[in-house]
């Protein structure tokens, strides 16, 4: 059943494949702002020289291009950028809420600090020393401390992303040139975002990483388009793509085993480390996307295991990935927290992991059921005022 | 909070506490041999220092300099004779009476490692030494800094003093439990590590040995009584400047 204001009709049905990659990133992120966290060796930046946030800035412009595009043939430009923009204004007020707990977790630890030899390293951290300007400087998108990072990336795709989308819709190329020379001339030049404290940068440099959205948002606009060549490009890639990730695999594999054990040989540390995360590195996107092309082709959109049970928590998770993405920076401070002041032995591990990842599935599913809730009518004649479509990009 | 906690880290702390060589009377206590001790394959090394080899073979006199932020310059012991480059100049003296050793101090403090290099040609290359000992990580993993400049930033440093035939050695982050709760250590720890092992420069493991010394509670880093904290710093300064001597020992025969 259909509401008048609900989301406009789907032309296919819900591809679980991006929920549940998006869900997979989430949780890995969760598990690898944790130091010291045995599970970092089998998170996606431990099998390639990609991690989960390119997985989770591609799956954005993939899906913000199914969801708005839709808007837009439907409801016009208008709806479209206001439901775009009302979308980057709650994840500006997600970003604000996690940095007033960040302000309340650091400003509680260096305040009640009683230690002698760190005392004066850590006055470094800016924030207290000038409270008015940091604050500013966050509300600005400028300051962005650890794990404050990647929202304003997202903040900044989305406000362009209108544009983006109506590129795309003239001619691919309109919108893809543009941005793979941006993305050539951070490369080759350098550019980057000043930041705060002055001499920082943006951790996420969006001149780079807008090339990742937009090349997700053009994949997700052929998706509605229905072209053939995606079919066509998936095929051709096969091989480079099963050898690059082969290869990255084997080398990523081998440097966290010399890491362990020195007499492992770390293959071509010396020559490809330190791998640019920042600036998005062609290692990176290259090894992102073959492993795109092996998901394009082995997992089909109805595969089975998408929708088995075992699968559903991670989907919910990727599902309401905002929410989940806040939560899983809180419970990762949680446990970092846990780990450095009681213990990160074995049992500890187990713990802060399995409740952790429970409680973000748990979470998720507690607002998947909401949702549901809401959605339906309560009786014949009321009327459902829903949140519209933007809160499932 | 810590009320909290130990009534968490009970059995943990038991169990440390048995393990240990000794008591709490060890923070006022001045620090033996003993007290320093650490395992073995903390201070495992296949580095050398042929430079500094080669001066101490000969008799001849070592300079070297110890750059860094306030742990170098021995700020909380309250002065420069207590910090740790001092500490390694006077046990190199004992060890090697015929070479006169020299260890110039240039640590200043809420430096990142960036603002170090670019005191390389006033503060390191002016005194011509053969050996600098670079204590970094700190300030950058305070302020954030982005881990690939980090890596890029030493792996230039380290290419400067290769170039000038001067032995190198690093020495990492101080630990303290209560500050790694705040900062993520881990990660600028390994990319120092990591730059060490590519460039055969040997890590100096100042934050795990710091860490086993808090857990064996040798040295208790966190809620010292403000009387005690010049103290217990002189103490593990102490300790950290025999170490590094025995280490250069080791890898200049």
């Amino acid at each position: 059943m259909k509401t008048a204001s609900g989301p406009p009709a789907r032309a296919a049905p819900r591809d679980l494949r991006l929920d549940f990659f998006r869900g997979v990133a989430l949780i890995c992120i969760f598990i690898d702002h944790i130091p010291e966290n045995y599970l970092t060796y089998f998170t996606l930046s431990a099998i390639g020289f990609s991690d989960a946030a390119e997985v989770f800035i591609f799956i954005s412009g993939f899906t913000a291009a199914l969801v708005y595009g839709r808007a837009l043939a439907m409801r016009g430009v208008l709806i479209a950028v206001v439901q775009v923009w009302r979308r980057a204004w709650q994840l500006y007020v997600a970003h604000i809420f996690l940095f007033v707990i960040f302000i309340a977790e650091v400003s509680y630890t260096v305040k009640t600090f009683n230690n002698p030899m760190y005392n004066e390293e850590m006055g470094v951290g800016d924030f207290l020393e000038h409270p008015h300007i940091a604050v500013v400087q966050a509300l600005m998108l400028q300051f962005q401390p650890t794990f404050l990072d990647i929202l304003p990336l997202y903040i900044v795709m989305l406000l362009i992303f209108p544009a983006v989308l109506v590129c795309l819709r003239r001619h691919p190329s309109v919108a893809l040139i543009p941005s793979a020379l941006i993305y050539l001339e951070v490369q080759i030049f350098g550019v980057d975002m000043p930041a705060y404290p002055a001499g920082s940068v943006w951790t996420f440099n969006p001149l780079a990483w807008q090339f990742l959205f937009v090349l997700g948002a053009y994949l997700g606009h052929a998706e509605t388009t229905r072209s053939r060549n995606r079919e066509r490009i998936v095929a051709a890639a096969f091989w480079p793509a099963i050898a690059i990730a082969a290869a990255a695999l084997a080398i990523r594999v081998s440097w966290s085993f010399h890491g362990i054990w020195e007499a492992v040989p770390a293959l071509f540390l010396r020559e490809l480390w330190p791998i640019n995360k920042g600036n998005l590195s062609p290692i990176r996107l290259v090894s992102f996307f073959a492993l795109v092309m092996l998901v394009a082709r082995w997992v089909s959109p109805r595969s089975g295991f998408l929708r088995a049970a075992a699968a559903r928590p991670v989907v919910l998770c990727g599902r309401h990935s905002l929410e989940i993405f806040c939560l899983s920076i809180l419970l990762s401070a949680l446990g970092h927290f846990l780990m450095s002041e009681i213990s990160s032995g074995f049992t500890m591990q187990v713990a802060v992991n399995v409740v952790g990842i429970a409680t973000l599935c748990l979470t998720a599913g507690m607002l998947d059921w909401y949702r549901a809730v809401q959605r339906m009518p309560i009786a014949p004649t009321a009327k459902v005022i829903s949140e519209g479509s933007g809160g499932e990009e | 909070m810590s009320v909290w906690r130990r009534s968490l880290a009970g059995p943990v702390i038991v169990m440390l506490m048995s393990m240990a060589v000794t008591g709490a009377s060890a923070v006022v206590a001045r620090a033996d041999s003993e007290d320093c001790a650490t395992p073995p394959e903390l201070t495992e090394t296949d580095a050398k220092l042929p430079h500094v080899a080669e001066r101490l073979n000969a008799h001849q006199p070592v300079t070297a300099v110890a750059i860094g932020g306030a742990s170098t310059i021995g700020q909380a012991a309250g002065s420069p004779d207590l910090s740790y480059p001092h500490r390694l100049e006077q046990n190199l003296a004992k060890d090697f009476p015929d070479s006169p050793v020299n260890i110039v101090n240039k640590g200043v403090p809420r430096q990142s490692a960036k603002q170090m290099v670019e005191r390389f040609p006033t503060d390191v290359f002016a005194e011509d030494p053969v050996l600098v000992v670079w204590e970094v990580g700190i300030t950058d993993a305070v302020r954030g800094t982005d881990i690939e400049e980090f890596a890029q930033t030493l792996q230039n440093g380290v290419e400067e003093l290769k170039n000038r035939a001067i032995d190198a050695i690093f020495v990492d982050m101080q630990f303290s439990r209560s500050s790694t709760t705040v900062i993520n250590f881990e990660d600028y720890l390994k990319t120092l590590h990591r730059v060490g092992d590519l460039a055969e420069i040997y890590v100096f493991p100042r934050f795990e040995m710091m860490r086993y010394w808090s857990e064996q509670n040798v040295f208790n880093f966190d809620d010292v009584a403000a009387e005690d904290r010049a103290k217990l710093a002189a103490q593990v300064y102490d300790c950290l400047g025999r170490k590094l001597a025995q280490t250069i020992r080791r890898a200049a025969p």
